[in-house]
């Protein structure tokens, strides 16, 4: 947590020359309440489960992260299409944040999906249809990226970037579909991740950590789309503010 | 209107496809070193698996469709390398072809050359892996699908990786996980063809046909803005 | 599945989440640290007016 403090510290500081503003900060607030609360409830006062024992509670930050890593995908195919269609830097930005912070939920889907088969199914890996279909989805978020800082003119790897972004949730579809075939064909369906009911407190923490995970998500997003702004403008007028200092230095000497 | 705009399209796509396949003829890489290199994955199969323990004839599908991502991989990088050396993208940019034909001429001219590859490939296994062909209708069914699925995929990626410094390694990255379905699908309906048990293999060839398709749309529509300026 | 319930009761399954919320967690702060930080230094490279959200 003390990363946690941190950062909340560098937002608060002073607004005007970072990425945070009154909004954000009052958003990362809510956000690290919200974690405390996660914490509180998820490691504390949530009872084991039965079958899965402590386990469970890898649940609590696992399947929200699942869910926001599709999230972050639809961000990035929808923000890649206005892009194609109105040539809005905006939208393209958004694709861009949104890519990103889905490849690090998905990473903490799969960590924490390994790290929940250990002790319940005995291996770190199962060849199972969510899983695997979890892993795919790491490897084509890592080639929009790839894509994504591609050293080339802005409107060359927007564009290219666009269309691989475009394409990510269709494929992503299409990948899950094919998983669960490949998976279900020929052997009976591995166990499901969130097989056993969960009710009551064990709910209702699965509910806090849904709420904490989304509004990390957003603060995440918005952050990132503020430094993917900032870096366009250093590249588009770098060579013009620059030209301004030497002219503003000249004046003073 | 509409029906002219189309059939535009594809007289330019055929104009594109001819093209490429007469370059590719007449240098002769496609013959003299992805059909080697095919041959070659698949000795080296039977290296990795010792032939006399059934391993090799078990997994024949799975290592027909890997032979064939791979060597497909090489041929498709060389179909964007001609276009990239030379100024030759300036030049179909301001030939006034339509972008969309020029995407059907080079997933058709890819196509083709899948198809030999595949054909070629398809011998080798036979011989070398003695496999047992039956079940001709799905077999056929699958390669063909299978191969727009790759092509017209690949053609889009390959556009996209194209006339960079990274394009060798850029390419495979984006395109093996996005074929991954496709690798599962021809694999799996290539077993069920094998084993005599075609009802498996068909709801394969199905989604691998709404594959084609989604690639095909997002290529024709999507060429265009990429041919732009680039 | 019994076997695997087994098999972590023995082992216990505490570190495992003691490692899996100190992942998420702790990647989570430090990708927002990376970012802030990013924005910090680019911030000043950029006049304010560019700035829309400040």
């Amino acid at each position: 947590m003390t990363t946690e403090t941190a950062r909340q510290v560098e937002v608060t500081d002073d607004g005007p020359t970072s990425t945070g503003s009154r909004a954000t900060m009052i958003l990362g607030i809510v956000t690290l309440l919200a974690l405390a609360m996660l914490v509180l409830f998820g490691l504390i006062l949530s009872p084991a489960d039965e079958n899965q024992g402590d386990a469970v509670r890898i649940m609590y930050v696992h399947v929200p992260s699942a869910t926001l890593s599709y999230v972050g995908c639809f961000l990035t195919t929808i923000g890649s299409a206005v892009y194609l269609w109105r040539k809005s830097q905006w939208w393209d930005l958004v694709a861009y944040a949104g890519a990103e912070v889905a490849a690090l939920f998905t990473a903490f889907t799969l960590v924490t999906g390994m790290l929940w088969g250990r002790p319940t199914w005995g291996v770190y890996w199962v060849w199972d249809a969510r899983l695997t279909s979890e892993a795919m989805l790491m490897l084509l978020l890592l080639g929009y990226l790839a894509v994504r800082r591609l050293a080339a003119d802005y409107d060359v790897r927007a564009k290219r970037a666009a269309i691989v972004g475009l394409l990510l949730v269709p494929n992503v579809f299409i990948v899950r579909q094919s998983v669960q075939w490949w998976r279900t064909l020929h052997q009976t369906p591995t166990l499901s991740l969130s097989g056993a009911e969960i009710q009551g407190l064990m709910l209702f923490s699965l509910f806090i950590g849904f709420i904490a995970i989304t509004l990390v998500f957003v603060w995440m997003v918005i952050h990132r789309f503020r430094v993917a702004w900032l870096e366009e403008q250093v590249d588009a007028e770098g060579l013009d503010v620059a030209i301004a200092e030497r002219r503003a230095e000249g004046a003073v000497s | 209107m509409t029906r002219h705009v189309v059939m535009a399209m594809l007289t330019d796509a055929l104009l594109i496809a001819r093209k490429d396949l007469k370059l590719e003829l007449r240098s002769r890489v496609a013959m003299n070193q992805v059909i080697p290199f095919a041959l070659l994955v698949l000795v080296l199969f039977a290296f990795a698996l010792d032939p006399d323990r059934g391993l090799l004839q078990k997994a024949t599908p799975g290592l027909y469709w890997i032979a064939v991502l791979f060597s497909g991989l090489l041929a498709m990088q060389r179909s964007f390398a001609v276009e990239s050396a030379d100024g030759v993208t300036d030049a179909l940019r301001l030939s006034g072809l339509s972008p969309s034909g020029i995407y059907l001429g080079k997933t058709l001219s890819v196509a083709v050359q899948l198809l030999v590859l595949e054909v070629l490939l398809g011998v080798g296994v036979v011989v070398l892996y003695g496999t047992t062909v039956g079940g001709w209708l799905l077999l056929v069914a699958t390669i063909l699908v299978a191969t727009a699925a790759i092509s017209t995929a690949g053609t889009l990626f390959g556009v996209v990786a194209s006339g960079l410094r990274v394009r060798e390694t850029l390419l495979p990255l984006l395109l093996l996980p996005v074929l991954a379905p496709v690798l599962i699908g021809s694999t799996r309906a290539f077993e069920a063809a094998l084993n005599g048990t075609p009802s498996e293999g068909w709801p394969w060839v199905g989604l691998m046909s709404v594959f084609a398709v989604v690639y095909v749309v997002a290529g024709i529509f999507g060429f265009g803005p990429l041919m732009e300026e680039s | 599945m019994t076997l695997a319930v087994v098999v972590a009761q023995a082992t216990g399954t505490w570190p495992f989440v003691a490692a899996s919320w100190a992942i998420v967690f702790g990647g989570m702060g430090a990708y927002a640290l990376v970012t802030v930080i990013r924005g910090r230094r680019l911030s000043s490279k950029v006049p304010p007016e560019k700035r829309r959200w400040s």
